[in-house]
Protein backbone atom coordinates (compact mmCIF):
# COMPACT_ATOMS: atom_id res chain seq x y z
CA UNK A 1 0.00 0.00 0.00
CA UNK A 2 1.65 3.28 -1.38
CA UNK A 3 -0.45 5.54 0.63
CA UNK A 4 0.95 4.40 3.89
CA UNK A 5 3.67 6.44 4.21
CA UNK A 6 4.71 10.60 5.46
CA UNK A 7 4.88 13.15 3.22
CA UNK A 8 8.16 13.57 3.06
CA UNK A 9 8.53 10.01 2.11
CA UNK A 10 6.32 10.24 -0.53
CA UNK A 11 8.81 12.97 -1.69
CA UNK A 12 11.74 10.91 -1.61
CA UNK A 13 9.77 7.83 -3.61
CA UNK A 14 8.73 10.22 -6.53
CA UNK A 15 11.94 11.67 -6.72
CA UNK A 16 13.83 8.57 -6.94
CA UNK A 17 11.22 6.77 -9.33
CA UNK A 18 9.37 4.50 -7.08
CA UNK A 19 6.07 5.52 -8.45
CA UNK A 20 4.75 8.66 -10.31
CA UNK A 21 2.18 11.20 -8.68
CA UNK A 22 -0.66 10.24 -10.59
CA UNK A 23 -0.55 6.12 -9.02
CA UNK A 24 -0.25 7.70 -5.77
CA UNK A 25 -3.25 10.06 -6.63
CA UNK A 26 -5.11 7.24 -7.90
CA UNK A 27 -4.54 4.90 -4.98
CA UNK A 28 -5.50 7.87 -2.38
CA UNK A 29 -8.90 8.67 -4.31
CA UNK A 30 -9.83 4.64 -3.81
CA UNK A 31 -9.18 5.13 -0.39
CA UNK A 32 -11.60 8.11 -0.35
CA UNK A 33 -14.05 6.25 -2.19
CA UNK A 34 -13.79 3.33 0.40
CA UNK A 35 -14.20 5.15 3.81
CA UNK A 36 -15.68 8.01 2.89
CA UNK A 37 -19.46 6.60 3.39
CA UNK A 38 -18.56 6.07 7.06
CA UNK A 39 -15.52 9.08 8.02
CA UNK A 40 -16.93 11.94 5.84
CA UNK A 41 -13.59 13.94 6.14
CA UNK A 42 -14.49 15.42 2.43
CA UNK A 43 -17.07 17.91 1.61
CA UNK A 44 -15.97 17.90 -2.07
CA UNK A 45 -13.06 16.69 -3.74
CA UNK A 46 -10.79 17.93 -6.57
CA UNK A 47 -12.15 16.03 -9.69
CA UNK A 48 -9.36 17.66 -11.48
CA UNK A 49 -6.83 15.13 -9.44
CA UNK A 50 -5.69 13.08 -11.87
CA UNK A 51 -5.58 15.37 -14.68
CA UNK A 52 -3.41 17.51 -12.07
CA UNK A 53 -1.66 14.59 -11.20
CA UNK A 54 -0.39 13.96 -14.41
CA UNK A 55 0.64 17.12 -15.30
CA UNK A 56 2.91 17.37 -12.42
CA UNK A 57 4.78 14.24 -13.10
CA UNK A 58 5.30 16.07 -16.82
CA UNK A 59 7.09 18.41 -14.46
CA UNK A 60 8.90 15.89 -12.53
CA UNK A 61 10.55 14.45 -15.56
CA UNK A 62 11.31 17.18 -16.81
CA UNK A 63 12.99 18.41 -13.80
CA UNK A 64 10.66 21.55 -13.09
CA UNK A 65 8.62 20.17 -10.21
CA UNK A 66 8.20 22.03 -7.02
CA UNK A 67 8.94 20.80 -3.79
CA UNK A 68 5.80 19.10 -3.04
CA UNK A 69 5.89 17.07 -6.03
CA UNK A 70 2.29 16.45 -6.21
CA UNK A 71 1.90 15.42 -2.78
CA UNK A 72 -1.74 15.46 -1.99
CA UNK A 73 -2.82 17.68 0.75
CA UNK A 74 -6.13 18.19 1.80
CA UNK A 75 -7.84 22.11 2.84
CA UNK A 76 -10.26 23.07 5.46
CA UNK A 77 -13.13 24.18 3.78
CA UNK A 78 -13.03 27.14 5.16
CA UNK A 79 -9.52 28.25 2.97
CA UNK A 80 -10.28 29.81 -0.08
CA UNK A 81 -9.41 28.00 -3.45
CA UNK A 82 -9.76 29.97 -6.41
CA UNK A 83 -12.74 28.81 -8.52
CA UNK A 84 -13.43 25.91 -5.95
CA UNK A 85 -16.47 25.68 -3.67
CA UNK A 86 -15.94 27.09 0.08
CA UNK A 87 -18.35 26.18 2.12
CA UNK A 88 -17.56 26.64 5.60
CA UNK A 89 -19.37 23.66 6.13
CA UNK A 90 -22.81 25.94 6.05
CA UNK A 91 -26.00 25.76 3.90
CA UNK A 92 -25.46 29.80 3.67
CA UNK A 93 -22.42 29.26 1.47
CA UNK A 94 -22.99 25.86 0.07
CA UNK A 95 -23.03 27.30 -3.17
CA UNK A 96 -20.34 29.67 -2.90
CA UNK A 97 -17.16 29.21 -5.24
CA UNK A 98 -14.05 31.85 -4.05
CA UNK A 99 -12.71 33.96 -6.85
CA UNK A 100 -9.05 34.06 -5.09
CA UNK A 101 -6.52 31.87 -3.55
CA UNK A 102 -5.37 32.53 0.38
CA UNK A 103 -1.84 32.85 0.57
CA UNK A 104 -1.01 29.46 2.01
CA UNK A 105 -2.81 28.03 -1.39
CA UNK A 106 -1.01 30.17 -3.37
CA UNK A 107 2.39 29.17 -1.34
CA UNK A 108 1.41 25.66 -2.29
CA UNK A 109 0.72 25.84 -5.68
CA UNK A 110 3.71 27.12 -6.43
CA UNK A 111 5.28 24.16 -5.24
CA UNK A 112 3.18 21.32 -7.07
CA UNK A 113 1.56 20.60 -3.97
CA UNK A 114 -1.75 18.89 -5.21
CA UNK A 115 -5.30 19.86 -3.52
CA UNK A 116 -6.95 16.64 -3.24
CA UNK A 117 -10.76 17.44 -1.48
CA UNK A 118 -11.61 20.30 1.13
CA UNK A 119 -12.77 19.23 4.35
CA UNK A 120 -15.03 18.61 6.65
CA UNK A 121 -15.51 21.01 10.06
CA UNK A 122 -17.55 22.51 12.05
CA UNK A 123 -20.24 24.88 10.69
CA UNK A 124 -18.07 28.32 10.20
CA UNK A 125 -15.24 26.40 11.99
CA UNK A 126 -17.78 26.91 15.49
CA UNK A 127 -17.32 23.44 17.19
CA UNK A 128 -14.88 21.18 18.47
CA UNK A 129 -16.42 18.01 17.43
CA UNK A 130 -17.54 18.43 13.66
CA UNK A 131 -21.13 17.65 14.83
CA UNK A 132 -22.06 21.22 13.66
CA UNK A 133 -21.49 20.83 10.16
CA UNK A 134 -24.49 21.55 7.92
CA UNK A 135 -23.23 18.42 6.14
CA UNK A 136 -23.09 15.64 8.55
CA UNK A 137 -20.34 14.46 10.73
CA UNK A 138 -17.21 13.34 10.31
CA UNK A 139 -16.54 10.18 12.42
CA UNK A 140 -13.46 9.29 14.07
CA UNK A 141 -11.19 6.33 12.18
CA UNK A 142 -10.28 4.91 15.56
CA UNK A 143 -13.72 4.00 16.32
CA UNK A 144 -16.26 5.47 13.96
CA UNK A 145 -18.96 5.46 17.40
CA UNK A 146 -16.68 8.32 18.37
CA UNK A 147 -16.19 11.92 17.21
CA UNK A 148 -12.99 13.08 15.78
CA UNK A 149 -12.57 16.18 17.39
CA UNK A 150 -13.52 19.42 15.42
CA UNK A 151 -13.82 21.82 14.69
CA UNK A 152 -11.07 20.62 12.01
CA UNK A 153 -12.41 16.93 11.77
CA UNK A 154 -12.16 16.81 8.97
CA UNK A 155 -8.57 17.31 8.33
CA UNK A 156 -7.83 15.19 10.77
CA UNK A 157 -9.57 12.19 9.69
CA UNK A 158 -8.45 12.85 5.91
CA UNK A 159 -4.53 12.44 7.64
CA UNK A 160 -5.20 9.48 9.80
CA UNK A 161 -7.35 7.15 7.52
CA UNK A 162 -4.76 8.10 4.91
CA UNK A 163 -7.08 9.59 2.47
CA UNK A 164 -4.13 12.76 2.18
CA UNK A 165 -0.71 13.47 2.77
CA UNK A 166 -1.49 16.16 4.97
CA UNK A 167 -3.94 18.62 5.63
CA UNK A 168 -4.43 22.61 6.77
CA UNK A 169 -7.34 23.16 9.03
CA UNK A 170 -7.63 26.28 11.43
CA UNK A 171 -7.44 26.70 15.32
CA UNK A 172 -9.25 29.00 16.88
CA UNK A 173 -9.19 27.61 20.32
CA UNK A 174 -7.69 24.33 19.48
CA UNK A 175 -9.45 23.50 16.10
CA UNK A 176 -6.55 22.00 14.69
CA UNK A 177 -4.61 20.40 18.11
CA UNK A 178 -8.08 18.79 19.76
CA UNK A 179 -9.06 16.52 16.65
CA UNK A 180 -5.06 15.94 15.78
CA UNK A 181 -4.80 14.31 19.18
CA UNK A 182 -8.52 12.84 19.13
CA UNK A 183 -7.44 10.82 15.59
CA UNK A 184 -3.84 10.51 16.42
CA UNK A 185 -1.82 12.87 14.70
CA UNK A 186 0.47 15.79 14.95
CA UNK A 187 -1.71 19.15 15.27
CA UNK A 188 0.09 22.75 14.75
CA UNK A 189 -1.27 25.83 15.81
CA UNK A 190 2.35 28.44 14.97
CA UNK A 191 2.84 31.61 17.06
CA UNK A 192 0.07 34.24 16.18
CA UNK A 193 0.80 35.41 12.35
CA UNK A 194 3.76 33.17 11.36
CA UNK A 195 1.20 31.92 8.87
CA UNK A 196 -0.62 34.62 7.08
CA UNK A 197 -4.74 34.33 7.37
CA UNK A 198 -5.53 36.21 3.66
CA UNK A 199 -8.07 34.03 2.33
CA UNK A 200 -9.34 32.13 5.79
CA UNK A 201 -13.15 32.99 5.86
CA UNK A 202 -12.79 34.64 9.20
CA UNK A 203 -14.19 33.94 12.04
CA UNK A 204 -12.20 35.47 15.52
CA UNK A 205 -9.15 37.07 13.45
CA UNK A 206 -7.80 38.11 16.62
CA UNK A 207 -6.74 34.46 18.26
CA UNK A 208 -7.27 32.25 14.94
CA UNK A 209 -4.79 30.78 13.02
CA UNK A 210 -3.86 28.15 9.63
CA UNK A 211 -1.67 25.26 10.95
CA UNK A 212 -0.77 22.04 9.03
CA UNK A 213 -1.98 18.17 10.21
CA UNK A 214 0.17 16.10 8.69
CA UNK A 215 1.45 12.80 10.26
CA UNK A 216 4.81 13.28 11.48
CA UNK A 217 6.25 16.44 13.43
CA UNK A 218 9.19 16.94 10.33
CA UNK A 219 5.76 16.75 7.75
CA UNK A 220 5.09 19.77 9.76
CA UNK A 221 8.21 21.57 9.79
CA UNK A 222 8.63 21.16 5.77
CA UNK A 223 4.81 22.66 5.62
CA UNK A 224 5.81 25.53 7.19
CA UNK A 225 8.75 25.79 5.28
CA UNK A 226 6.26 27.28 2.46
CA UNK A 227 3.41 28.61 4.07
CA UNK A 228 4.83 30.37 6.79
CA UNK A 229 6.30 34.00 6.95
CA UNK A 230 5.25 37.95 5.91
CA UNK A 231 2.46 38.40 3.46
CA UNK A 232 1.34 41.82 2.58
CA UNK A 233 -1.92 40.94 2.17
CA UNK A 234 -2.07 40.06 5.76
CA UNK A 235 -0.53 42.67 8.06
CA UNK A 236 -0.50 40.64 11.35
CA UNK A 237 1.78 38.44 9.47
CA UNK A 238 5.27 38.55 11.35
CA UNK A 239 8.77 37.92 9.47
CA UNK A 240 10.36 34.18 9.98
CA UNK A 241 13.65 35.31 8.62
CA UNK A 242 12.94 32.24 6.29
CA UNK A 243 13.39 30.37 9.50
CA UNK A 244 14.89 26.72 7.90
CA UNK A 245 12.27 24.85 10.46
CA UNK A 246 13.23 21.15 9.39
CA UNK A 247 16.89 22.02 9.67
CA UNK A 248 18.20 20.90 13.35
CA UNK A 249 14.77 19.46 13.99
CA UNK A 250 16.79 16.44 15.51
CA UNK A 251 18.38 18.97 18.13
CA UNK A 252 17.39 17.52 20.77
CA UNK A 253 16.03 18.39 24.53
CA UNK A 254 18.72 18.44 26.66
CA UNK A 255 19.22 20.85 29.27
CA UNK A 256 15.56 22.12 28.43
CA UNK A 257 13.15 23.35 31.14
CA UNK A 258 9.52 21.99 31.04
CA UNK A 259 6.55 23.01 33.17
CA UNK A 260 3.89 21.15 34.02
CA UNK A 261 1.09 23.51 33.68
CA UNK A 262 -0.72 22.17 37.11
CA UNK A 263 -4.48 23.57 36.11
CA UNK A 264 -4.43 21.04 33.35
CA UNK A 265 -3.57 17.66 34.84
CA UNK A 266 -6.53 17.91 37.81
CA UNK A 267 -9.88 17.51 37.97
CA UNK A 268 -11.68 17.08 34.74
CA UNK A 269 -8.67 15.55 32.89
CA UNK A 270 -9.42 11.47 32.82
CA UNK A 271 -6.69 8.79 34.70
CA UNK A 272 -6.20 7.69 31.39
CA UNK A 273 -4.78 10.94 29.98
CA UNK A 274 -2.95 12.49 33.33
CA UNK A 275 -1.32 8.62 32.92
CA UNK A 276 -0.37 8.83 29.02
CA UNK A 277 0.70 12.93 29.99
CA UNK A 278 3.05 11.56 33.19
CA UNK A 279 4.82 8.70 30.89
CA UNK A 280 5.27 11.41 27.70
CA UNK A 281 6.75 13.58 30.87
CA UNK A 282 9.11 10.52 31.96
CA UNK A 283 9.99 10.46 28.32
CA UNK A 284 11.38 14.04 27.94
CA UNK A 285 13.06 13.71 31.04
CA UNK A 286 14.85 10.62 30.33
CA UNK A 287 16.14 13.05 27.47
CA UNK A 288 18.01 15.38 29.80
CA UNK A 289 14.89 17.89 30.12
CA UNK A 290 14.36 19.49 33.56
CA UNK A 291 10.78 19.25 34.66
CA UNK A 292 8.97 21.49 37.46
CA UNK A 293 5.20 22.73 37.96
CA UNK A 294 3.86 25.86 36.87
CA UNK A 295 1.33 27.61 38.28
CA UNK A 296 -1.41 29.39 35.75
CA UNK A 297 -4.01 30.59 38.03
CA UNK A 298 -5.73 31.99 35.26
CA UNK A 299 -6.31 29.44 32.98
CA UNK A 300 -9.31 28.42 35.12
CA UNK A 301 -11.11 31.41 33.47
CA UNK A 302 -9.70 30.99 30.07
CA UNK A 303 -12.84 28.92 28.79
CA UNK A 304 -14.84 32.09 29.50
CA UNK A 305 -12.56 34.72 28.36
CA UNK A 306 -12.08 32.67 25.01
CA UNK A 307 -15.73 32.09 24.15
CA UNK A 308 -16.65 35.57 25.26
CA UNK A 309 -13.99 37.07 22.47
CA UNK A 310 -14.92 34.47 20.34
CA UNK A 311 -18.44 35.08 19.91
CA UNK A 312 -18.01 39.34 19.88
CA UNK A 313 -15.88 38.87 16.57
CA UNK A 314 -18.19 35.87 14.91
CA UNK A 315 -21.36 38.16 15.75
CA UNK A 316 -19.48 40.80 13.61
CA UNK A 317 -17.69 38.55 11.22
CA UNK A 318 -20.82 36.94 10.14
CA UNK A 319 -22.88 39.88 10.01
CA UNK A 320 -21.51 40.41 6.20
CA UNK A 321 -23.59 36.68 5.50
CA UNK A 322 -26.44 38.95 4.11
CA UNK A 323 -27.29 36.70 0.89
CA UNK A 324 -26.86 40.00 -1.10
CA UNK A 325 -23.70 39.72 -2.39
CA UNK A 326 -23.07 35.72 -1.75
CA UNK A 327 -25.00 33.41 -0.65
CA UNK A 328 -27.41 30.87 -1.97
CA UNK A 329 -30.71 30.86 -4.66
CA UNK A 330 -33.33 32.55 -2.26
CA UNK A 331 -35.53 35.30 -4.44
CA UNK A 332 -35.40 38.89 -3.59
CA UNK A 333 -38.86 39.96 -4.67
CA UNK A 334 -41.81 40.11 -1.89
CA UNK A 335 -39.46 40.61 1.03
CA UNK A 336 -38.77 43.84 2.68
CA UNK A 337 -35.06 44.63 2.88
CA UNK A 338 -34.36 43.80 6.79
CA UNK A 339 -36.99 41.04 6.60
CA UNK A 340 -35.09 39.06 3.98
CA UNK A 341 -32.01 39.10 5.64
CA UNK A 342 -33.12 37.91 8.59
CA UNK A 343 -35.27 34.90 6.39
CA UNK A 344 -32.02 34.48 4.78
CA UNK A 345 -29.67 33.82 7.78
CA UNK A 346 -31.91 31.27 9.16
CA UNK A 347 -29.33 28.95 6.68
CA UNK A 348 -27.55 29.05 9.67
CA UNK A 349 -27.12 26.34 11.61
CA UNK A 350 -28.20 26.12 15.44
CA UNK A 351 -24.68 26.37 16.78
CA UNK A 352 -23.86 29.22 14.94
CA UNK A 353 -26.99 31.00 15.50
CA UNK A 354 -26.13 30.65 19.65
CA UNK A 355 -22.85 31.98 18.83
CA UNK A 356 -24.22 35.26 16.85
CA UNK A 357 -26.95 35.70 19.56
CA UNK A 358 -24.06 35.59 22.53
CA UNK A 359 -21.77 37.48 20.22
CA UNK A 360 -24.20 40.45 20.33
CA UNK A 361 -25.02 39.84 23.64
CA UNK A 362 -21.91 39.93 25.49
CA UNK A 363 -20.84 43.60 23.80
CA UNK A 364 -23.80 45.22 24.19
CA UNK A 365 -24.56 48.31 26.17
CA UNK A 366 -25.11 47.72 29.87
CA UNK A 367 -23.15 43.86 29.66
CA UNK A 368 -20.20 45.15 27.27
CA UNK A 369 -18.56 45.62 31.34
CA UNK A 370 -19.82 42.70 32.70
CA UNK A 371 -18.15 40.23 29.81
CA UNK A 372 -16.15 41.28 27.12
CA UNK A 373 -14.37 44.02 28.67
CA UNK A 374 -13.72 41.53 31.45
CA UNK A 375 -13.06 38.66 29.34
CA UNK A 376 -10.31 40.82 27.46
CA UNK A 377 -8.95 41.40 31.23
CA UNK A 378 -8.67 37.87 31.85
CA UNK A 379 -7.10 38.08 28.45
CA UNK A 380 -4.02 40.49 29.26
CA UNK A 381 -3.49 38.98 32.72
CA UNK A 382 -3.26 35.11 31.79
CA UNK A 383 -0.75 36.37 28.94
CA UNK A 384 1.57 37.63 31.62
CA UNK A 385 1.08 34.72 33.77
CA UNK A 386 2.41 32.74 30.72
CA UNK A 387 4.90 35.18 29.90
CA UNK A 388 6.42 34.90 33.32
CA UNK A 389 5.94 31.29 33.37
CA UNK A 390 8.38 31.28 29.80
CA UNK A 391 10.79 33.07 32.04
CA UNK A 392 11.12 29.99 34.74
CA UNK A 393 10.62 27.24 31.53
CA UNK A 394 11.54 27.08 27.95
CA UNK A 395 8.53 24.71 27.28
CA UNK A 396 4.99 23.95 28.77
CA UNK A 397 3.44 20.60 28.52
CA UNK A 398 -0.09 19.73 29.06
CA UNK A 399 -2.22 16.57 27.87
CA UNK A 400 -3.70 18.59 24.66
CA UNK A 401 -7.13 17.75 25.23
CA UNK A 402 -8.83 16.38 29.10
CA UNK A 403 -10.68 13.23 27.87
CA UNK A 404 -10.23 11.05 24.70
CA UNK A 405 -12.43 10.93 22.10
CA UNK A 406 -16.19 10.73 22.93
CA UNK A 407 -19.66 8.87 21.63
CA UNK A 408 -21.11 10.92 18.99
CA UNK A 409 -24.46 12.47 20.38
CA UNK A 410 -22.57 12.26 23.74
CA UNK A 411 -22.08 15.66 24.99
CA UNK A 412 -23.99 18.19 22.13
CA UNK A 413 -26.72 18.63 24.32
CA UNK A 414 -24.30 20.04 27.00
CA UNK A 415 -22.83 23.34 25.85
CA UNK A 416 -20.80 23.41 29.40
CA UNK A 417 -19.37 20.53 29.11
CA UNK A 418 -18.37 21.05 25.03
CA UNK A 419 -16.85 24.50 26.65
CA UNK A 420 -14.58 22.44 28.63
CA UNK A 421 -13.17 20.09 26.05
CA UNK A 422 -11.37 23.38 25.35
CA UNK A 423 -9.94 23.57 28.40
CA UNK A 424 -6.08 22.78 27.34
CA UNK A 425 -5.61 24.34 23.83
CA UNK A 426 -7.60 28.08 24.20
CA UNK A 427 -4.51 29.44 26.53
CA UNK A 428 -2.28 29.09 23.53
CA UNK A 429 -4.66 31.00 21.58
CA UNK A 430 -5.55 33.75 23.79
CA UNK A 431 -1.68 34.06 24.49
CA UNK A 432 -0.35 34.13 20.98
CA UNK A 433 1.84 31.64 21.50
CA UNK A 434 2.44 28.16 19.30
CA UNK A 435 1.77 25.11 20.56
CA UNK A 436 1.74 21.19 18.86
CA UNK A 437 -0.05 17.92 20.07
CA UNK A 438 1.88 14.99 19.38
CA UNK A 439 0.07 11.76 19.08
CA UNK A 440 1.57 9.82 22.01
CA UNK A 441 -0.56 7.25 23.17
CA UNK A 442 -3.66 4.72 22.44
CA UNK A 443 -5.52 3.25 25.40
CA UNK A 444 -8.89 1.47 25.14
CA UNK A 445 -8.52 1.38 21.60
CA UNK A 446 -8.57 5.18 21.39
CA UNK A 447 -5.82 8.04 20.94
CA UNK A 448 -4.29 10.58 23.02
CA UNK A 449 -1.92 13.52 22.29
CA UNK A 450 0.39 15.90 24.26
CA UNK A 451 0.03 19.13 24.02
CA UNK A 452 3.92 21.54 24.07
CA UNK A 453 3.45 25.42 24.11
CA UNK A 454 6.87 27.55 23.47
CA UNK A 455 7.42 31.19 24.11
CA UNK A 456 5.78 33.51 20.71
CA UNK A 457 7.74 33.03 17.85
CA UNK A 458 10.07 29.87 19.22
CA UNK A 459 7.97 27.68 16.32
CA UNK A 460 11.46 26.31 15.86
CA UNK A 461 12.63 25.49 19.31
CA UNK A 462 8.80 23.89 19.75
CA UNK A 463 9.16 21.69 16.75
CA UNK A 464 12.54 20.09 17.71
CA UNK A 465 10.56 18.98 21.13
CA UNK A 466 7.90 17.80 19.63
CA UNK A 467 10.20 16.10 17.66
CA UNK A 468 11.88 14.47 20.56
CA UNK A 469 8.49 13.48 22.10
CA UNK A 470 7.74 11.59 18.92
CA UNK A 471 10.68 9.84 18.19
CA UNK A 472 10.76 6.35 18.55
CA UNK A 473 7.03 5.99 20.02
CA UNK A 474 5.21 3.17 18.60
CA UNK A 475 1.70 3.66 18.17
CA UNK A 476 -0.74 0.88 16.83
CA UNK A 477 -2.18 1.44 13.29
CA UNK A 478 -5.12 3.15 12.52
CA UNK A 479 -7.65 0.13 12.41
CA UNK A 480 -9.33 0.75 9.21
CA UNK B 1 -30.10 37.77 35.15
CA UNK B 2 -30.64 37.98 31.48
CA UNK B 3 -33.90 38.35 30.81
CA UNK B 4 -35.84 36.05 27.21
CA UNK B 5 -36.94 38.96 26.07
CA UNK B 6 -33.10 41.16 25.96
CA UNK B 7 -32.31 38.19 24.22
CA UNK B 8 -34.80 37.88 21.81
CA UNK B 9 -33.74 41.84 21.42
CA UNK B 10 -30.50 41.03 20.72
CA UNK B 11 -31.73 38.43 17.95
CA UNK B 12 -34.08 40.75 16.20
CA UNK B 13 -31.10 43.27 16.00
CA UNK B 14 -28.49 40.64 15.09
CA UNK B 15 -31.15 40.06 12.63
CA UNK B 16 -31.78 36.46 13.29
CA UNK B 17 -35.18 34.63 13.01
CA UNK B 18 -35.53 31.91 15.34
CA UNK B 19 -38.26 29.54 15.29
CA UNK B 20 -37.76 28.00 18.53
CA UNK B 21 -37.08 30.63 20.90
CA UNK B 22 -37.57 28.65 24.16
CA UNK B 23 -34.66 26.24 22.65
CA UNK B 24 -32.40 28.76 22.04
CA UNK B 25 -32.60 31.63 25.14
CA UNK B 26 -32.35 28.27 27.41
CA UNK B 27 -28.97 27.27 25.67
CA UNK B 28 -27.90 30.71 25.39
CA UNK B 29 -28.88 31.39 28.78
CA UNK B 30 -26.70 28.79 29.95
CA UNK B 31 -23.53 30.05 28.68
CA UNK B 32 -24.00 33.26 29.83
CA UNK B 33 -24.27 32.04 33.45
CA UNK B 34 -20.87 29.58 32.50
CA UNK B 35 -19.28 33.61 31.55
CA UNK B 36 -20.38 34.48 35.08
CA UNK B 37 -17.56 32.78 35.99
CA UNK B 38 -15.39 35.81 34.65
CA UNK B 39 -16.97 37.52 37.60
CA UNK B 40 -14.22 35.80 40.18
CA UNK B 41 -11.17 35.86 38.12
CA UNK B 42 -10.05 39.25 40.08
CA UNK B 43 -9.38 41.32 37.38
CA UNK B 44 -10.80 44.76 38.30
CA UNK B 45 -7.33 46.28 38.27
CA UNK B 46 -6.46 45.25 35.10
CA UNK B 47 -5.47 47.38 31.84
CA UNK B 48 -6.68 46.26 28.98
CA UNK B 49 -3.43 46.01 25.70
CA UNK B 50 -4.75 46.95 22.49
CA UNK B 51 -2.37 45.78 19.52
CA UNK B 52 -1.61 48.72 17.37
CA UNK B 53 -0.93 47.63 14.41
CA UNK B 54 1.87 49.93 12.65
CA UNK B 55 0.45 51.53 9.33
CA UNK B 56 3.93 51.65 7.38
CA UNK B 57 3.14 47.83 7.49
CA UNK B 58 0.00 48.16 5.15
CA UNK B 59 0.19 47.19 1.63
CA UNK B 60 -0.05 49.75 -1.15
CA UNK B 61 -2.96 50.74 -2.36
CA UNK B 62 -2.71 49.90 -5.78
CA UNK B 63 -5.42 48.44 -8.39
CA UNK B 64 -4.65 44.86 -8.75
CA UNK B 65 -6.23 43.67 -11.92
CA UNK B 66 -8.59 40.82 -11.57
CA UNK B 67 -9.30 38.22 -15.28
CA UNK B 68 -12.82 37.48 -14.40
CA UNK B 69 -15.98 39.98 -13.41
CA UNK B 70 -16.20 39.81 -9.83
CA UNK B 71 -20.34 41.06 -10.38
CA UNK B 72 -21.15 38.10 -12.48
CA UNK B 73 -19.92 35.63 -9.63
CA UNK B 74 -23.51 37.47 -7.41
CA UNK B 75 -26.40 35.77 -7.44
CA UNK B 76 -28.69 39.10 -8.09
CA UNK B 77 -27.16 42.09 -9.91
CA UNK B 78 -28.55 44.17 -12.61
CA UNK B 79 -25.49 45.74 -14.89
CA UNK B 80 -22.75 46.74 -12.31
CA UNK B 81 -25.55 47.17 -9.07
CA UNK B 82 -26.01 44.42 -6.50
CA UNK B 83 -29.66 43.73 -6.51
CA UNK B 84 -31.53 44.26 -3.22
CA UNK B 85 -34.82 43.69 -2.01
CA UNK B 86 -36.75 47.36 -1.45
CA UNK B 87 -36.80 49.23 1.17
CA UNK B 88 -40.31 50.20 2.57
Amino acid sequence: MKIKQSLLEYIDNVKNGSFTCEEFVLETLEQIEKHEEILHSYISINNKAIEDAKNIDKKIKSGEAGSFYGAPISIKDNICIKNSKTTCASRILEDFVAPYDATVITRLKNQDALFIGKNNLDEFAMGLTTEFSSFGPSRNPWNSEYVPGGSSGGSAVAVSALECLASLGSDTGGSVRNPASFCSVVGYKPSYGLISRYGLISYANSIEQIGPLTRTVKDTAFLLNTIAGLDENDNTTIDNHNDDYLAEIDHGIEGKKIGIIKQMMGEGTSKEVVDATNEAISKLEKQGAQIQDINLETVDYSVAAYYTITATEAGSNLARYDNLRYGYDFPLEGYEFNSYISKARKKFGPEVTRRMILGGFVPSAGYAGRYFLKAMKVKNKLTREVNEAFKKVDLLISPTVPVQPFKIGEKIEDPIALFLVDFNTVTANLTGKPAISVPFKVTNGLPIGIQLMAEHNEDKFLLQAAYSLEKDTKLPEVPL
Amino acid sequence: MVTAEEIEKVAKLMRIEMDDHAEYIERVKKMLGYFDLLDKANVESEEIDFTIMPIENLRKDEFIPYDEKLIEKLKNYKGTYVRAPKMV
